[in-house]
């Protein structure tokens, strides 16, 4: 009987041991799955932040050899670009740009800075400072990981032939029309200013200036459709207004009276498997203005195609491009071909080895060649 | 002449700033569909080499691409249901 008592004793002694040891298990479980779910938790707001800080950008290094002055390093842009996105309905998009001058100088600009309202699923208003809607090359091609040569085309540059960037307020986007995308961006803007010297307009500035001067907005935009079963990107840009030319006297800009502005163009862009095509036209001009320091009327006009053939499994490509620049003042005329071949480190670490064979097309008057070499940098 | 253009400019602003607000409020109202893997890959394929090389998934975080798929909207002109899935498709993928 005592023997029988204390085995039983004993057995119940074990088996409440036993429990015990389940019962930590089933703690030590359950505090392993709420940890789990903490974790995920955490995870899963890198997925679906609320508030979203993000850099990108772009930059560029190089060497350039124009053919009547020595061969020179160079650094191109460094260009930080800063989104702060809150929710899936607002973003603020800024791109800087730094770049050093021939004494070593820095200086930083605004590229653009725009408060984006991303209204429904078909239009955004975009307020701010924006590149230029009009055409292509300004707005996409510009960083140097997607131009894929070291140098805009002829007339494609800042303050040039293309209209570079506006201060004002764009919707944008795009619906679907039975297999192909459409899209559109329309504008209002300060619009650009006329530059003059001697009587002439040296230039048509479009940097997006921070003050209508003449009080007369531009308007305009750009329709684009792209063809998804072709690859085939085509876009139509014009736009209308008044410009004014600009002169600063001591401290402050005074302006001339106003007069006519236009500016037409027409883009695509093409990929016939790893052959890429593009090519644009633009043309900016401005009445005239008898009241004016620099009364006539001028065009500046400028055109390019570009084809690049990857091969090598995508590691190399070859590009060839002309492009013209035609303006009313002779010494800025260009016209220009050019070969170049590009290594891709990555799809967005990019060498580049180019050759341009400048001309100016007038009588009398010469353009330098260069070989430009340079690493651009996307990330 | 110079007081029509001027009331033409002023109608423009104001109507872009009216249709912007009533758009937007009127999309509150519509609940978006969320992303679809299947279509995004599609869209991605369609759209993302257009105008530069195209980024391998993998590059970039999930966060990471939430504002560069945003950013791309409006610089192709995607529509908001693309850009959706679009994005499922790159968190997905990465
Ligand atoms: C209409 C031309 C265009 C199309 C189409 C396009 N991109 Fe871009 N992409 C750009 C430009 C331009 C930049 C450089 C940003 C800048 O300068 O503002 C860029 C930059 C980027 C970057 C660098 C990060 C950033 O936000 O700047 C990534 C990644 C990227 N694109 C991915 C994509 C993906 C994914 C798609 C498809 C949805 C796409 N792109 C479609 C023009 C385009």
């Amino acid at each position: 009987m005592r023997f029988k008592l204390s085995v039983l004793t004993c057995a119940m002694g074990l088996a409440m041991y036993a429990n015990a040891g389940a019962a930590t298990d089933i703690e030590k479980l359950k505090a392993e799955v709420d940890d789990l779910k903490q974790q995920v938790e955490s995870a899963a707001e890198w997925k679906k932040p609320i508030t979203l800080v993000h850099l990108a950008g772009f930059a560029s290094v190089g060497y350039t050899d124009t053919k009547s002055e020595p061969g020179t390093f160079n650094t191109g842009s460094f260009s930080p670009i800063l989104h702060y996105q809150f929710n899936e309905s607002v973003m603020l998009e800024a791109e800087l740009e730094f770049a050093t001058d021939e004494g070593g100088n820095s200086d930083a600009s605004i590229e653009y800075m725009t408060i984006d309202l991303f209204m429904n699923d078909y239009a955004a208003l975009v307020v701010g400072k924006f590149l230029s809607p009009l055409g292509q090359f300004r707005q996409n091609m510009h960083p140097s990981w997607i131009n894929k040569m070291a140098s805009a085309p002829v007339g494609f540059g800042h303050d040039q032939a293309a209209s570079n960037a506006e201060v004002g307020a764009m919707v944008r986007g795009g619906f679907p029309m039975s297999g192909i995308y459409a899209n559109y961006a329309a504008y209002l803007g300060n619009g650009p200013t006329l530059e003059a010297d001697a009587g002439e307009i040296e230039k048509i500035e479009s940097p997006g200036v921070n003050k209508d001067g003449d009080g007369k907005k531009v308007g305009g935009g750009r329709f684009g459709l792209y063809f998804p079963n072709q690859k085939l990107d085509l876009g139509i840009s014009a736009a209308t207004g008044k410009v004014a030319v600009r002169s600063l006297s001591g401290a402050t800009y005074t302006y001339d009276d106003p007069r006519d502005y236009d500016v037409l163009g027409a883009d695509f862009i093409w990929h016939i498997n790893t052959l890429d095509l593009r090519g644009e036209y633009t043309k900016q001009k401005y009445g005239a203005q008898a009241s004016s320091s620099a009364p006539d009327a001028g065009a500046w006009e400028a055109w390019y195609v570009q084809a690049a053939y990857g091969f090598g499994g995508a590691k190399w490509e070859a590009v060839v491009r002309y492009s013209e620049y035609d303006t009313p003042q002779d010494s800025k005329d260009r016209n220009q071909s050019m070969v170049g071949l590009n290594y891709l480190f990555a799809s967005n670490v990019i060498g580049k080895v180019d050759y341009e064979f400048n001309d100016n097309p007038n009588a009398g008057l010469t353009a330098d060649d260069r070989l430009l070499l340079q690493l651009a940098y996307g990330f | 002449m110079k007081f029509k253009t001027e009331i033409l400019y002023k109608t423009m602003l104001a109507a872009t700033f009216i249709a912007a607000t009533v758009m937007s409020s009127a999309t509150m109202a519509n609940e978006k569909q969320s992303g679809d893997f299947g279509r995004g890959a599609k869209a991605w394929v369609d759209n993302c080499g257009r105008c530069h090389n195209v980024r391998d998934p993998k590059e970039l975080r999930d966060d990471q691409w939430i504002s560069t798929a945003f950013h791309m909207r409006l610089r192709a002109g995607l529509t908001g249901q693309q850009t959706r899935d679009i994005l499922t498709f790159l968190q997905g993928s990465n």
